[in-house]
């Protein structure tokens, strides 16, 4: 039940007991109103009763008037007779009209009659009277006319009488169905009374259960989601605690609040030690080569308001002392009005593989040397064999012509030999910092260490490159991926294959800077599709024994650490169909200052 | 005469400049030299010329040594071919085929033994042969 079915709901209970009482109201005055109605019909019929006694009053006033006139000869004594005279009339009248209008009355004919007859008698005696009082008093006198005239006087009051009875009658038929009405309206009253009490208590009651109903429905309800937030918190909490990597979780001022076990692991500190110590504290992190502290990541969270990673070489120093290379992100924890709430911390011992790639680096790079040896030994012994032929003519030699022309060729093969040694040492000697590299004498130095090769092979190499193009860079790291590049080529190739590089600076793009893109072609095979989604994988292979699978690994490293990139693609050139490797590098080197494991002396 | 007479070496080598100080070692040593930059020129001039012995370098442009040792046996199976390499691990087919290797490292006295060797074993065999 919502609000709104609440509201309708309260709404009907006011509104129906309101209108039920109304309706009863409105029934009550009805009733009053039918019983008021009868008590004045007995109001009536009283005054009618009084009229007709005032009337019978006036006309025994007529009456003692004339007798006592006829007793005494007095004629003031008449003086009530003829007072009287107009009334009676009037009250006749008025009597006549009041039961004309009384319509509802089952008795007016029988009144209606008998006051008719009432008044035909009076008239009757009223004639006879006045003629008496005229006539000369021994007529008066005669007791036979007295006698008539008291017959006559007796038959007007027989009428009235019958007059008074009947209305008595009507006014106890109207007093008994008045009081007969006043009972069946009580009774009625209470029945409509108690109907309404209980129309509006079960109403009422029914809406009540019906709000209880919903209430207990709300109340389980919250209970139940009570229950579900309380078990999705310990789902929430189990499964940060037994997540593989470490997680630190911290309030918005930086306070430690949360730490799974690898954390506490990783930091020395347990979760009751740790909890509420500032983030530092706890996590204290440097950089592996300067030793500086680094920054705290729950700052710069908080600076930057987004997910932030950890700079590379991130050591960890825990509360023992004991020093672990981490990988780490941390991102603000938002509340649902999008304000920071916190920051968590996510990072893992990565020591171990840190030592792994290492290794296998180290591994690529002698192998780029092993893959080089033979034909390093076969373009070094090639100068020193012609050296020591020219060592022994000189010997023999006494022309000094000859000697001079002899010493001259001698010194160009020892430049051409220590050409190549240079060449091979700086696989290996790398500056502490980038340094201007050209990529043309770099492509042309790993060309002629692999001369010898190509040759063997019989490999026709395209140089599509003549203008110098100049990057920065670590010319020792290039150099391994340029060999490990155009190494694939002529494995590729094949005997008697073509290979193209070709060299060309490219100016800044959307999303790439100014820099030089190095593309090398081959006539091979070209790259399966299953083949291509595992190029830059550790120890995927296409030669079987003969390779380390290593090389485009390292080399995609390198790129990246220039900030350039490495792609491989079949070649839709008509040409040579084989693949097509672009090397992209920026002018300006975003590769930080190397580090010290990188160097090898 | 033959004996008196200077042998004739074919000497077939890519590198321009060691060739030709190769041939001026040879020289002083009293033989006459011919010289190829490739296997096919190399081929031609044995094919044309009385050579008596051939000085091969393995790793060539175009033809290695060993097809050029291959062509030369199905032509002249009796002149010796002394295999000149700067690479150690050569092919053991292409080693059995040749008379004598040596390395270019060894220097030219090795060079010049196994020269003298080779064409003191021809004259041998073709002295043999004379004589028979």
């Amino acid at each position: 039940m919502n609000l709104r079915d609440f509201n309708r709901v309260l709404r009907e209970t006011l509104l129906l007991p309101v209108l039920l009482l109304l309706a009863l109201a409105i029934f009550a005055a009805w009733q009053i109103r039918e019983s008021s109605t009868a008590l004045e019909a007995i109001d009536r019929s009283d005054a009618l009763t009084a009229e007709i006694n005032e009337l019978q009053r006036l006309i025994v006033d007529q009456e003692t008037g004339i007798r006592g006139q006829q007793l005494t000869g007095d004629p003031s004594m008449l003086a009530p007779f003829q007072a009287a005279a107009a009334p009676v009339n009037k009250h006749f009248n008025h009597l006549h009209q009041a039961l004309l209008t009384r319509s509802d009355e089952s008795e007016q004919p029988a009144e209606l009659q008998e006051l008719a007859a009432a008044r035909d008698r009076y008239q009757l005696w009223l004639g006879f009277a006045t003629g008496v009082l005229n006539k000369d008093p021994a007529v008066v006198n005669d007791p036979r006319m007295n006698q008539h005239g008291k017959e006559l006087m007796d038959n007007v009051r027989a009428s009235i009488d019958d007059l008074l009875k009947t209305e008595t009658k009507v006014r106890k038929t109207r007093s008994a169905s008045a009081l007969a009405l006043e009972r069946r309206e009580f009774v009625t009253l209470i029945v409509a009374a108690v109907m309404v009490g209980l129309m509006v208590g079960l109403f009422t009651i029914s809406r009540l259960r019906k709000v209880s109903r919903a209430y207990d429905e709300a109340l389980e309800e919250v209970k139940q989601q009570a229950e579900e937030i309380s078990e999705r918190r310990e789902w929430f909490e189990t499964t940060l605690a037994s997540i593989g990597d470490a997680v630190i979780a911290c309030d918005g001022e930086g306070n430690v609040q949360f730490m799974n076990a690898i954390a506490e692991q990783l930091t020395g500190w347990p979760l009751r030690d740790a909890l509420g110590h500032e983030l530092a504290e706890i996590f204290r992190i440097i950089n592996e080569e300067s030793r500086q502290t680094v920054e705290n990541p729950v700052e710069k969270v908080r600076r930057e308001q987004t997910v932030v990673g950890l700079a590379n070489h991130t050591v960890l120093i825990s509360r023992s002392g004991a020093e672990f290379v981490i990988d780490d992100s941390a991102a603000p924890i938002r509340g649902e009005d999008g304000e920071m709430r916190g920051v968590v911390l996510v990072f893992r011992d990565v020591t171990e593989s840190r030592r792994t790639e290492a290794a296998l680096i180290a591994t690529e790079k002698l192998a780029v040397a092993g893959r080089l040896a033979a034909s390093i030994a076969h373009e070094i012994h090639n100068p020193l064999d012609a050296i020591a032929n020219l060592l022994f003519l000189l010997e023999r030699e006494t022309e000094r012509s000859k000697r001079g022309e002899y010493l001259e060729m001698a010194q160009q093969e020892l430049n051409r030999t220590m050409q190549i040694t240079r060449t091979l040492l700086s696989l290996y000697r790398e500056p502490k910092a980038p340094v201007p590299v050209d990529v043309k004498d770099l492509a042309d130095g790993v060309l002629l260490l692999l001369e010898r090769r190509l040759m063997q092979q019989g490999i026709d190499v395209e140089k599509l490159f003549t203008e110098p193009a100049v990057v920065e860079g670590y010319p020792a790291e290039l150099r391994q991926v340029f060999t490990n590049v155009v190494l694939n080529a002529i494995d590729a190739a094949g005997k008697g294959g073509r290979v193209r590089i070709r060299v060309l600076p490219v100016a800044a793009q959307e999303l790439r800077s100014a820099g030089v893109v190095i593309e090398v072609w081959d006539s091979g095979p070209g790259i399966s599709e299953g083949a291509r989604a595992k190029l830059f994988q550790p120890f995927f292979t296409t030669k079987g024994e003969h390779g380390t699978g290593l090389g485009l690994w390292v080399s995609n490293g390198i790129m990246q650490k220039h900030g350039g990139y490495i792609r491989i693609t079949n070649s839709s050139d008509g040409d040579l169909r084989g693949a097509c490797v672009s090397l992209y590098l920026p002018a300006r080197s975003v590769a930080l200052p190397s580090t010290p494991s990188q160097n090898v002396a | 005469m033959r004996v008196t007479a200077s042998p004739l070496i074919l000497c077939i080598d890519d590198e321009a400049l060691g060739l030709k100080i190769r041939k001026a070692v040879l020289e002083k040593e009293g033989y006459r030299v011919l010289t190829a930059l490739d296997g096919s020129s190399g081929l031609n001039l044995f094919k044309d010329e009385p050579v008596e012995g051939v000085i091969l370098d393995y790793y060539m442009p175009g033809m290695d040594g060993g097809q050029v040792a291959v062509a030369m046996r199905q032509q002249r199976p009796d002149v010796p071919i002394l295999l000149l390499s700067a690479y150690v691990n050569l092919p053991a087919e292409v080693v059995r085929m040749v008379d004598f290797t040596v390395l270019k490292g060894e220097g030219p006295n090795e060079l010049l033994i196994k020269v003298r060797r080779m064409l003191n074993e021809r004259q041998r065999e073709t002295g043999d042969e004379g004589f028979s």
